[in-house]
């Protein structure tokens, strides 16, 4: 363990960042691992996944259906009380804002949220649920180490410091949860891992993989924190789980490059393998 | 109308319990300002979804612009056949053909933007102009979006030049104001088709 500990931090401070953190448990070995894991970072897009798995929690209950259709506007009231828009241009998805006017299926928010990261998506989802009750499923989950306080883009909120906030090892519990049995059913764990395989972003946790590695995972990006965290299917194996989060200066690049880079090094150190997308 | 067979005219009277309790017709119903109204009784009947989207109330508005509701609406409306829809649509879509004919662009109804029932989840509080399908939200004229200041009061004057029955909400964040759509209403209008009797049900 202490290789892959001194991997992490070699590749973290050569690429300057401020602060690492990774989680990693694997089923083929039974394998834990925590480097700072319990570090608390800012979420940024990160927080969509427990927002994914809340929201399916929700149908599964009976208290949503995913084919019921919302309404898509964009006009969210900041937990200050002021009223803020999502701006399309800073949107990694310009689908959703498409359709402002009209409706979609909860289904197709869903996935958007996930695949390319609508925070248009993110925050009907979550003024449709409602943020109490998002905090009661990860309170119902035991996921410690995930804070979801508010939706995304409420700069007013930012400024007052109310974020959402995770760990690393609260990352890869929320993951953890769509691999084994208990929290959510069979079926509804294959619907969730289908919608993180289909992700878009795919310049971090797999970038170094081989290519028959097949990754549910979704990232978190912001000036100052870069982040990944998902699920690694690999042939002939157990999957494993990992969740990479970072903290840089402001002006720092290949921040994304740094988070590959610490994936392959568990992907080596899970596997005994030298990795390679090539 | 345009040579097409003449909608069902459903007196909510005759409409199932279970319908009626959704519907409320002809029931009374306080607004936000605590002002009593009296809810529609009359309602054209729509089969299918499918019926919705090829029949046009008038030349340039379907039905389904006018019904599209999303999941606050009250489940059975929502997802059943037939839905029903005040008479009344009828009059809402003439001011919003004139009103397509000023703004000289097609006009864009929201989702949950013209006929929405007393039961959805928007009416917790009051009923609203939207419950006698007297109402709608658009949020759209041509290619601009209403969702500014300059974009909602330049066709709030012009929607307010359709006559003095017509009331708009201004921009503004608060309530009984907006931010993203123009808000047109014409009152609340009853309508009750010549045939139909007030006091029992349709004369066939």
């Amino acid at each position: 363990m202490k290789l892959l500990r001194e991997r992490i931090v070699e590749r973290a401070e050569a690429a300057g960042a401020d602060a690492v953190s990774v989680a990693l448990y694997d089923y083929g070995k039974a394998l834990q691992f925590s480097h700072e894991g319990d570090r608390w970072f800012h979420a940024a897009s990160m927080i969509k996944a427990p927002l994914l798995l809340a929201v399916y929690r929700l149908a599964e209950e009976g208290r949503i259906r995913l084919d019921d259709t919302l309404h898509v506007r964009n006009r969210f009231r900041s937990l200050t009380g002021e009223i803020f828009r999502v701006s399309p241009h800073r949107d990694g998805d310009s689908e959703v804002h498409r359709r402002r006017g009209r409706s979609m299926r909860v289904r197709e928010l869903a996935r958007a949220m996930i695949v390319r990261s609508s925070n248009l998506a993110t925050n009907l989802l979550l003024d449709y649920v409602g943020i109490e009750e998002v905090r009661r499923i990860l309170t119902e989950a035991r996921l410690e180490g995930i804070e979801a306080r508010r939706g995304v883009e409420d700069t007013a909120a930012f400024e007052q410091g109310i974020n959402n906030e995770v760990t690393a090892e609260g990352m890869a519990r929320c993951f953890r949860l769509l691999c084994q049995e208990g929290f959510v059913r069979g079926e509804t764990r294959e619907q969730m891992i289908e919608v993180l395989c289909a992700q878009e972003f795919n310049g971090m946790i797999p970038a170094h993989l081989p290519r028959e590695a097949r990754v549910a995972h979704k990232t978190g990006e912001i000036s100052t924190v870069c982040h990944d965290a998902g699920i690694v299917f690999l042939p002939k194996r157990e999957p494993y789980v990992v969740a990479i989060l970072t903290q840089w200066p402001a002006h720092v690049e290949r921040r994304q490059g740094c988070v590959a880079e610490i994936s392959r090094a568990v992907y080596e150190h899970v596997t005994g393998k030298e990795g390679g997308a090539a | 109308m345009n040579g097409l067979e003449p909608l069902k005219v459903a007196d909510g009277m005759d409409l199932s319990p279970q319908m009626r309790a959704l519907l409320r017709p002809g029931e009374r119903a306080k607004d936000r300002r605590g002002r009593t109204h009296m809810l529609p009784r009359f309602f054209l009947e729509i089969g299918s979804w499918e019926q919705a989207k090829k029949r046009p109330v008038t030349a340039n508005f379907s039905f389904a612009e006018l019904l599209m509701v999303d999941c606050r609406e009250a489940d059975t409306l929502l997802n059943t056949f037939p839905h029903y829809v005040p008479c009344a649509v009828q009059v809402l879509a003439q001011y919003l053909e004139r009103f397509r004919e000023k703004a000289e662009a097609p006009v864009f109804i929201a989702a949950n933007g013209g006929y929405r029932s007393p039961a959805h989840r928007a009416h917790a509080e009051a009923v609203s102009p939207h419950c006698w399908a007297c109402a709608a939200d658009i949020y759209r004229v041509g290619d601009v979006y209403l969702d500014d200041e300059k974009s909602i009061e330049r066709y709030r004057r012009m929607a307010e030049g359709l006559g003095q029955e017509v009331r708009t909400k201004p921009y503004g964040h608060g309530t009984q104001e907006t931010d993203d759509h123009l808000h047109i209403e014409i009152g609340y209008v009853t309508l009750a088709p010549g045939n139909c009797d007030e006091g029992g049900g349709e004369d066939e």
